[in-house]
C-alpha cells in the first residue's frame, strides 16, 4: 500500500512539473499573422508558415479567401476573430489587398493595446499610418529609377514597358512608369510602351500571355537583343522570362521581384523537397540555367521574395514591441532587424516625410 | 449546309472589323506573313477547345460553359505526363491518352448531373465549372506528384501554378512539318492532325450513335420515341465534349508551353463561345467547319488588333472593341434563339 502511494505521489510530481515546464516553454502571447491562400500567393503563405516555425507555439495564421474582393466582409470577420482572442497581442497583415483598414479600426477600437503591422496592405496611407502600428511596403515608385538604372547597368539600350489600361489607372503604377521614362531618357535609352489586352477587363489572362509571346518577338526583331523587357502582371513573368532565355534580352526585374516568380516554369527548376525554400540553392540553380542558355549578366532580381521576407520580419518586430525591447520604430532599429531576416542590405524610406510608421523598401539584388 | 453558312450580323461586323484591322496593319507597316503565322497557330491551339463544345450542343444541351471539367481533365493528364517525365510527340500524346479516361469519368459524372437540371444545362453547367476549378484548387495543393520541377518552391509539395513544359512537350506539335513561306511560318503539322480531328467528329455525327444525339437535340420527344435512349445519348454528348475538351487543353498547353493551374481556366469557356457563335452556331445543331471558321475570325482579330492599336496609339479602342465582340456574340445568340422560339410559339 505504502509502495503504491509513494508511486503515485512520485506521478503526480512528474505531471506538476512537466505541466509547470510546458506553461514556462509556452509563449505568454500570440501573434496572429493573415495572408492570401497558397494558391492566390505562395510566398506570403510560406512566409507565414516559416515565422510560426521558427517561433512555435506563438503564430496563429488566417487565410484570407481566394477571392479577396468579393468576400471582403469574411476577411474583415476572420481579423476580427483575432481581435477577440485576448491572448494575441499583436496582428500581422500581409495581404496586398485594399479595403481591410475597416476592420483594423474595429480592432484598434476595442482593444488600444494591440499592435498592428501590415506588410503591405494597400489603404489611404495617411489612415493607415493613424491606426497601424507600423506599415510597410515595397517601394513600387521608387523602382521607377531603379529598374531602368540597374537595365542600363547591364547593358540595355531600349527599355520595353508591357501593360494594359486597368494597371496604368493605378496611380501607383502609372507614376513608377512615368518614373522609368524620365530615367530611360536621361540615362540615354529608348523607352517604348506597349499595351497587351487587358486581363482585368473582361479577357482572360491567357489571351495576355499569348499576345506578349508574339509580340515579344517582334519588338526584339526591331530593337535587337540590347533590350530590357518589364512586364507590370506576375502572369507576364513566365513568359518573358522564357522568352529572354530564347532571344536572350535583358530582364531586370519583374513586377514583383523574387526567385521563385516566372524562373521556376520558364526554367524548368528541379526544386527538391529538401531544396524548397532554399534561395541560396535556388539562385544558384537559376545561374547555372542562366549560364546554360547563354545568358549571364541579362537576368536580375531580388535574391529573397519580399513576400517572403515581411512575416517574418513583421513577427520579430512585433515581438520586439510586445516584449518592450523596442521603443521607437525608426530606420536605424529596423534595418538590423531586416538584415537579419533577409541575409542582405535593406534599405528604408519613408513613405511620406511626416509619416515616421510608413516606410517602404528596397532589397539589394542578385545578378544571375 | 449552305444554309447553315449564310452571313449573320456578327459575322458581317466581324469581317468589316478585320478588313479595317488589316488595312490599318498595312498602313502601319506591320509584317503581315508573321501575323497570318500566328493566326495559324491560334486556330489550331484554341480550335480543339472550341470544337469540343459541338457534341453537346448538337446533343441540345446547349453551350459547354462547364467547359473548365473536361479542361481538368486535360490537365491532370499533362500533369501525369509531366511526372512520368514523357516527352516529345510521345508526351503530348500520352498527356492526352492518360486524360481519356479521367475526361470520360468526369464527363460522365457531369453528364449525369445535367440530366437532372434540363432545360437550365447552360447556367448549371457554368456553376459547375466554377466550384469544380475550386476542387482542383485544392487537389492541385496537396497531390503527390514527385518531379521536382513541378512542385512549389518554397513549400517543397504539392503544385506550381505554372509549369514549364520546355524539356517535356511544349511546341511539338507546332514544330512538327512546320516550313517557311517567306516571312510565314506554317504549322503544317499542327494543321494536319487539326484537320484529322475535324474530319474524324464530322464523321461522327454520321455514325449511328451521332445521328441519334443529333436527333435528340432537333426534337427530344420524337428521337425518344423514335427508340433512342435520350439520357444515355445525352451522357454520351457530354463525356465526347468533356474528353474533346481535355484534348484541346493538351493542343493549348503544348503550344503556349506552359501548364496552367489553379484558377487560370476559370473563364476559358467564353472566348471559345463566343468563337462557336462567331461561327454561325445559335446554340442548337453545328457543323465542325462553322467551329472552324469562328475560332479562325475570331482569333485572328485578337492577333491582329494588338500590335495595330499599338502602332497607332489607341490600345483602349481595341480592347473596347474586342470586349463588345467577345460578349456581344454570346448575347445576340441567346437573343436570336428567344426571338425564333416566341415566333415559333406565337
Amino acid at each position: 500500500m505504502n509502495r503504491r502511494n509513494i508511486w503515485m505521489a512520485a506521478l503526480v510530481a512528474v505531471a506538476v512539473l512537466f505541466c509547470a515546464g510546458t506553461a514556462l516553454a509556452a509563449p505568454k502571447y500570440k501573434i496572429g499573422v493573415v495572408t492570401p491562400s497558397l494558391s492566390a500567393s505562395e510566398d506570403e503563405f510560406r512566409g507565414a508558415q516559416r515565422a510560426a516555425r521558427s517561433n512555435p507555439g506563438m503564430i496563429r495564421h488566417l487565410v484570407l479567401p481566394d477571392n479577396f474582393e468579393t468576400e471582403q466582409e469574411t476577411a474583415i470577420t476572420q481579423i476580427l476573430s483575432l481581435g477577440n482572442d485576448k491572448d494575441v497581442k499583436a496582428i500581422i497583415i500581409c495581404a496586398g489587398y485594399s479595403g481591410i483598414l475597416p476592420a483594423i479600426e474595429k480592432v484598434k477600437a476595442r482593444r488600444k493595446d494591440m499592435i498592428v503591422i501590415t506588410a503591405p496592405i494597400w489603404d489611404d496611407p495617411d489612415m493607415m499610418a493613424k491606426y497601424i502600428d507600423l506599415s510597410l511596403d515595397t517601394d513600387w515608385v521608387q523602382r521607377g529609377i531603379t529598374i531602368p538604372t540597374k537595365a542600363k547597368k547591364m547593358g540595355a539600350r531600349t527599355f520595353i514597358h508591357y501593360s494594359f489600361p486597368t494597371h496604368m489607372s493605378k496611380e501607383v503604377l502609372s507614376k513608377r512608369r512615368d518614373m522609368m521614362k524620365q530615367t530611360s531618357e536621361k540615362l540615354g535609352m529608348k523607352f517604348v510602351e506597349v499595351m497587351t489586352p487587358d486581363p482585368q477587363a473582361g479577357s482572360d489572362v491567357s489571351t495576355m500571355q499569348q499576345f506578349l509571346m508574339e509580340d515579344i518577338t517582334r519588338q526584339i526583331a526591331k530593337y535587337g537583343k540590347d533590350t530590357c523587357i518589364f512586364g507590370t502582371n506576375c502572369p507576364m513573368q513566365d513568359v518573358i522570362i522564357l522568352k529572354a532565355l530564347e532571344l536572350k534580352f535583358i530582364m531586370a526585374e519583374q513586377c514583383c521581384p523574387t526567385p521563385t516568380q516566372g524562373f521556376p516554369a520558364a526554367m524548368n527548376l528541379e526544386i527538391k523537397a529538401e531544396d524548397a525554400g532554399n534561395f541560396d540553392k535556388i539562385n544558384a540553380m537559376i545561374r547555372d540555367k542562366a549560364a546554360k542558355a547563354g545568358c549571364t549578366g541579362r537576368l536580375s532580381t531580388w535574391p529573397v521574395p519580399v513576400g517572403y521576407f515581411f512575416p517574418e520580419f513583421s513577427v520579430e518586430v512585433a515581438k520586439g514591441l510586445v516584449e518592450k525591447r523596442i521603443k521607437r520604430l525608426d530606420i536605424p532599429t529596423l534595418k538590423p532587424i531586416a538584415k537579419k531576416v533577409a541575409g542582405v542590405e535593406v534599405s528604408f524610406a519613408k513613405m511620406k516625410p511626416n509619416l515616421d510608421n510608413y516606410y517602404l523598401i528596397i532589397i539589394d539584388s542578385i545578378y544571375y | 449546309m449552305r444554309s447553315r453558312l449564310h452571313l449573320q450580323i456578327p459575322q458581317v461586323f466581324i469581317l468589316v472589323m478585320l478588313v479595317v484591322l488589316l488595312a490599318g496593319a498595312f498602313h502601319a507597316g506591320i509584317p503581315l506573313g508573321g501575323i497570318m503565322g500566328d493566326a495559324l497557330v491560334r486556330l489550331v491551339m484554341n480550335g480543339v477547345l472550341v470544337m469540343s463544345m459541338i457534341p453537346m450542343l448538337n446533343a441540345g444541351l446547349g453551350v459547354n460553359f462547364g467547359l473548365p471539367v473536361g479542361i481538368c481533365a486535360g490537365l491532370l493528364g499533362m500533369c501525369l505526363a509531366v511526372n512520368f517525365r514523357l516527352t516529345g510527340l510521345a508526351g503530348l500524346f500520352g498527356a492526352m491518352l492518360i486524360s481519356i479516361p479521367i475526361g470520360a469519368v468526369l464527363g460522365y459524372l457531369y453528364g449525369r448531373l445535367l440530366n437532372r437540371v434540363k432545360g437550365r444545362e447552360e447556367i448549371a453547367g457554368t456553376f459547375v465549372g466554377f466550384s469544380f476549378i475550386s476542387i482542383m484548387n485544392f487537389f492541385w495543393a496537396v497531390a503527390p506528384f514527385t518531379n521536382p520541377t513541378m512542385l512549389w518552391p518554397i513549400g517543397g509539395q504539392g503544385l506550381r501554378p505554372v509549369i514549364g513544359l520546355q524539356g517535356y512537350f511544349a511546341k511539338v506539335l507546332n514544330h512538327s512539318w512546320s516550313f517557311r513561306l517567306g516571312d510565314l511560318t506554317v504549322p503544317f503539322g499542327m494543321l494536319v492532325f487539326f484537320a484529322c480531328l475535324a474530319v474524324l467528329l464530322h464523321l461522327f455525327f454520321h455514325t449511328r450513335a451521332g445521328t441519334a444525339m443529333v436527333a435528340t437535340g432537333e426534337n427530344e420527344v420524337f428521337a425518344g420515341l423514335s427508340g433512342v435512349d435520350v439520357k444515355a445519348i445525352r451522357t454520351l454528348a457530354v463525356i465526347l465534349s468533356t474528353v474533346l475538351a481535355a484534348w484541346g487543353i493538351c493542343v493549348y498547353a503544348q503550344s503556349y508551353g506552359f501548364l496552367e493551374l489553379y484558377s487560370a481556366p476559370l473563364m476559358m469557356a467564353f472566348p471559345a463561345a463566343s468563337a462557336i457563335f462567331l461561327g454561325g452556331s445559335l446554340g442548337h445543331r453545328t457543323a465542325v467547319i462553322q467551329a472552324v471558321i469562328g475560332t479562325f475570325l475570331f482569333q485572328t482579330t485578337y492577333v491582329i488588333s494588338g500590335p495595330i492599336a499599338n502602332a497607332l496609339l489607341v490600345p483602349e479602342v481595341a480592347e473596347i472593341f474586342r470586349m463588345i465582340l467577345t460578349n456581344g456574340v454570346i448575347l445576340y445568340a441567346m437573343l436570336y434563339e428567344g426571338g425564333r422560339r416566341r415566333r415559333v410559339q406565337g
